[in-house]
């Protein structure tokens, strides 16, 4: 016994060195591109991120391939999105890592999905035959600028704890990233004379345009919010239920998918019902991601006339996207038709 | 000498999980901490619902909502999501239903044609094998139950039962290591091996209805799986590199079978040992590749009843090996529901079986000689999801390419080689059912010359309970 102990002993210290061999920093793994945008602002140079879903992939489809398993290895900090969306390959890649720093449950494995506004939780019991519902929860929070927001504090908080000599440093980076933020979503100028803060409070309280003129600076929202403003109050259809987060902050409806069920592709009989549905309720826009076919959108937008807006909701899903930043300011000027 | 190696490489494997343990006494009291922390968190929690409650109408305080690290007020839903975080902490359980039908033009079946086939047509350790024969007309798999949980912060643990007609068995009963650390990971049970690519997945798992013809012959309808323990290790290289040892007690009444019934020698356990690496490079993109090289040795004693009188009279014991190599690449496309991914994937298989006459009633005079099975195979395949939800897959196998046995008399039999090639078209209307409509031709050699056969398949498996999650 005490052989095979010094045995190990021996084989852990020869090996030890080549495991930390080159990490300088941190390294961060998040499952989607929106998670590493967000904690490369966060981290600056103290780390290096990288993502495992690319932005053009669908985070819930993809293979436990080995090079996302090295990844894994290799982390310090693993981010997921959560709400059962990496459900399908997550644990693979985590066992397969042999990572116990980053199981869930340890201090290198951050969900974020818990310091957010979950939208969507079913309030009664979920079968499957609703489709490919999530029991916890919509998943695609971040197209929420709010829980982006959330998510870069979250990101530093457990940054600090995993390296406390720069969590002043972390916690300086979110806020300037929240500062950016609250200049894109009310415009720089507001956020001049308001605190973002303040303003937000005012945003989920949905009293700010009262409070805004009550101060007389109603015509002063520019930004992300500015942009939208015309568009509040309007119904949309949407190819898959990923765009509720960014409707509810924006004050759109989305009032029926091109979807059936979520997760179940378009069927005729289901498009003649959104067509009817469109033409009744006078629906101008249809919001999809590229990597979704363009046939069902374009017989909708045939029969309706509606506006089909092809955008991606995840970094690097497109050229212009590459932060979280520019996506939203590309999902706005796409939606609201601005270039 | 052999079984001394196997035992003390059980003991290793055995042990390291204790070495483990006894390394990460830190841990555990920071789990008790971060209970401890966690439960204090709650009971603030709590107290803010209390307190925020009858106050809900007025407007929550400037102050706390203006930092930014202030976390959103704790909704009802979020209370709902705690319970449901709780209920996770009970097992993961699912059920996989897998039916088809079958149907095959050979005069007297197609499980008897392949039972048949020269130089891997013994029946070897007495026993008949009815299990997993496929019938013409409905065939209905064994109901798989899956359960599934982290243990606690050391272990996880998995069991699947297989239910059929017959009653109930062990599939697999696993404990596997989550806390060792360089990357090592130890597993106990009962469990399928997992070298090759095919060996470890599940009848649902495969691309085609049945499995490749060499695991069917070599391994039987179960492939490897067996009672003993695994010591993996994944190396800290630049590239994807995962080596293991596993010992097992040799149950499998293929290759490594043990009867031990008189005049055949007794062998302790473990009676087989397996080593294997799998090797992937970082690929860019949606590209994934595996490859892997495996071997295996152990004892295997067979019973044959020569003049058919339905008791044996002749006993073989000796050491049976196995080795080979698999590759497997996915490109895993950016199109939703599937379209657009492919799978290519192949795997070579060569056995042998080095057995002595021990005892011999019909011609005592053959005690003491050998006779050496060489066998092997392949199969290579390919799956493309040409649409949405839809799949289609080939799939080409040759079995013999090597098939000599050379007999205890001294002579020495070449036997041919057999061939299979199969298409499956698959509908997958959710990631929890598929339909699948496969038709395979062969022509198989037997001994009575090349005997064709044309199968046809339509299998229907649903999946129920928990979202699994699968390997690469």
């Amino acid at each position: 016994m005490k052989t095979i102990a010094r045995v190990v002993a021996v084989m852990a210290t020869a090996i030890g060195p080549l495991v930390n061999a080159g990490a300088d920093g941190l390294k961060i793994v998040t499952t989607t591109s929106d998670l590493a945008a967000i904690a490369s602002a966060v981290a600056g140079d103290k780390a290096e991120v990288r993502s495992i879903c690319t932005g053009r992939e669908d985070p819930h489809f993809l293979q436990a391939k080995p090079s996302y398993i090295m990844r894994a290895r290799d982390a310090d900090l693993w981010i997921r999105i959560g709400l059962e969306l990496e459900i399908g390959w997550e644990m693979p890649v985590l066992d397969g890592s042999r990572n116990r720093h980053i199981r869930p449950g340890a201090k290198g494995h951050l969900d974020a999905s818990e310091c957010v506004n979950v939208l969507e939780i079913p309030a009664i019991p979920v079968t499957r035959a609703m489709g490919d519902v999530h029991p916890s929860g919509n998943p695609h929070y971040w197209l929420d600028p709010f829980n982006g927001r959330c998510i870069a504090v979250a990101i530093a908080e457990r940054l600090g704890q995993l390296a406390p000599a720069d969590a002043a440093l972390f916690k300086a980076n979110a806020a300037v990233f929240q500062q950016s933020l609250d200049e894109r979503m009310f415009g720089a100028e507001l956020v001049k004379s308001e605190d973002g803060g303040r303003l937000w409070l005012k945003v989920r309280e949905g009293t700010l345009e009262k409070y805004l003129s009550d101060a007389g600076k109603a015509d002063k929202i520019g930004g992300w919010l500015g942009a939208m403003r015309p568009l509040r109050g309007k119904k949309i259809i949407t190819y898959h239920r990923s765009w509720s987060y960014f409707a509810d902050r924006f004050g759109l409806t989305v009032a029926a998918e091109l979807e059936p069920k979520p997760g179940i592709p378009p069927s005729p009989a289901h498009l003649a019902e959104v067509i009817e549905l469109a033409k009744a309720q006078g629906i101008g826009i249809i919001l999809q991601e590229p990597f979704y076919s363009r046939k069902a959108a374009d017989l909708v937008a045939d029969k309706t006339g509606a506006r089909i807006v092809v955008v991606t909701n995840s970094v690097g899903g497109e050229a212009e996207a590459i932060d979280y930043l520019a996506l939203m300011d590309l999902i706005v000027s796409r939606i609201t038709g601005t270039p | 000498m052999k079984t001394a190696l196997y035992r003390l490489l059980a003991a290793i494997v055995l042990m390291a999980p204790l070495i483990g343990l006894a390394a990460d006494e830190g841990t555990s009291t920071n789990t008790l901490e971060e209970l401890r922390q966690l439960r204090l968190r709650t009971e603030a929690l709590e107290k803010k619902i209390v307190e925020t409650r009858p106050a809900a109408s007025s407007a929550p305080t400037l102050a706390a909502e203006s930092t930014a690290a202030q976390k959103p007020p704790l909704s009802e839903s979020a209370m709902v999501r705690g319970w449901r975080s709780f209920q996770s902490f009970n097992p993961e359980i699912s059920a996989i239903v897998d039916m088809f039908y079958h149907a095959d033009d050979s005069a007297d079946g197609i499980s008897h044609v392949t039972e048949e086939m020269s130089g891997f047509g013994h029946s070897h350790s007495g026993e008949d094998h009815h299990h997993g024969e496929t019938e013409n007309g409905f065939n209905l798999r064994h109901l798989e139950l899956q359960f599934s949980a982290e243990v606690d912060p050391y272990f996880k643990g998995s069991a699947i039962a297989a239910v059929d007609l017959d009653g109930a068995e062990m599939e697999e009963a696993k404990i596997e290591t989550t806390c060792l650390p360089y990357g090592f990971a130890v597993r106990g049970g009962k469990f399928f091996s997992d070298f090759g690519y095919i060996n470890a997945q599940h009848s649902h798992q495969w691309d085609f209805v049945d499995q490749p013809l060499i695991y069917q012959l070599t391994l039987g309808p179960h492939g490897l799986n067996d009672i003993g323990a695994q010591l993996s290790w994944l190396a800290p290289t630049p590239f994807y590199l995962l080596a293991a040892v596993e010992a097992f007690q040799g149950k499998n009444d293929m290759i490594f079978a043990y009867c031990g019934e008189d005049p055949l020698p007794h062998h302790n356990g473990p009676r087989v040992g397996v080593g294997w690496l799998k090797f992937g490079p970082d690929l860019p993109g949606n590209h994934g590749l595996q490859a892997g090289l495996f071997g295996a040795m152990g004892k295997d004693q067979e019973a044959h009843d020569g003049n058919g009188d339905g008791d044996s009279d002749h006993w073989l014991d000796g050491n049976s090996m196995f080795w080979g190599a698999d590759c497997v690449y996915k490109y895993n496309s950016p199109q939703p529901h599937g379209k657009g991914d492919l799978t290519v994937q192949g795997e070579y298989f060569n056995r042998r079986k080095d057995l002595d006459m021990i005892a011999n009633d019909l011609n005592p005079a053959l005690v003491g000689n050998h006779r050496i099975d060489d066998q092997d195979g392949y199969y290579l395949q390919a799956v493309y999801g040409f649409c949405e939800r839809w799949r289609g897959g080939l799939r080409w196998e040759q079995v013999g390419l090597v098939n000599t046995t050379k007999l205890p008399d001294g002579s020495r039999e070449d036997f041919g080689s057999s061939y299979r090639a199969g298409v499956m078209i698959d509908f997958t209307p959710s990631e929890f059912s598929r339909l699948r409509v496969q038709v395979n031709h062969g022509g198989y050699e037997t001994a009575a010359g090349r005997e064709p056969a044309t199968e046809f398949f339509l299998q229907w498996m649903i999946s129920i309970g928990s979202h699994g999650a699968h390997k690469f």
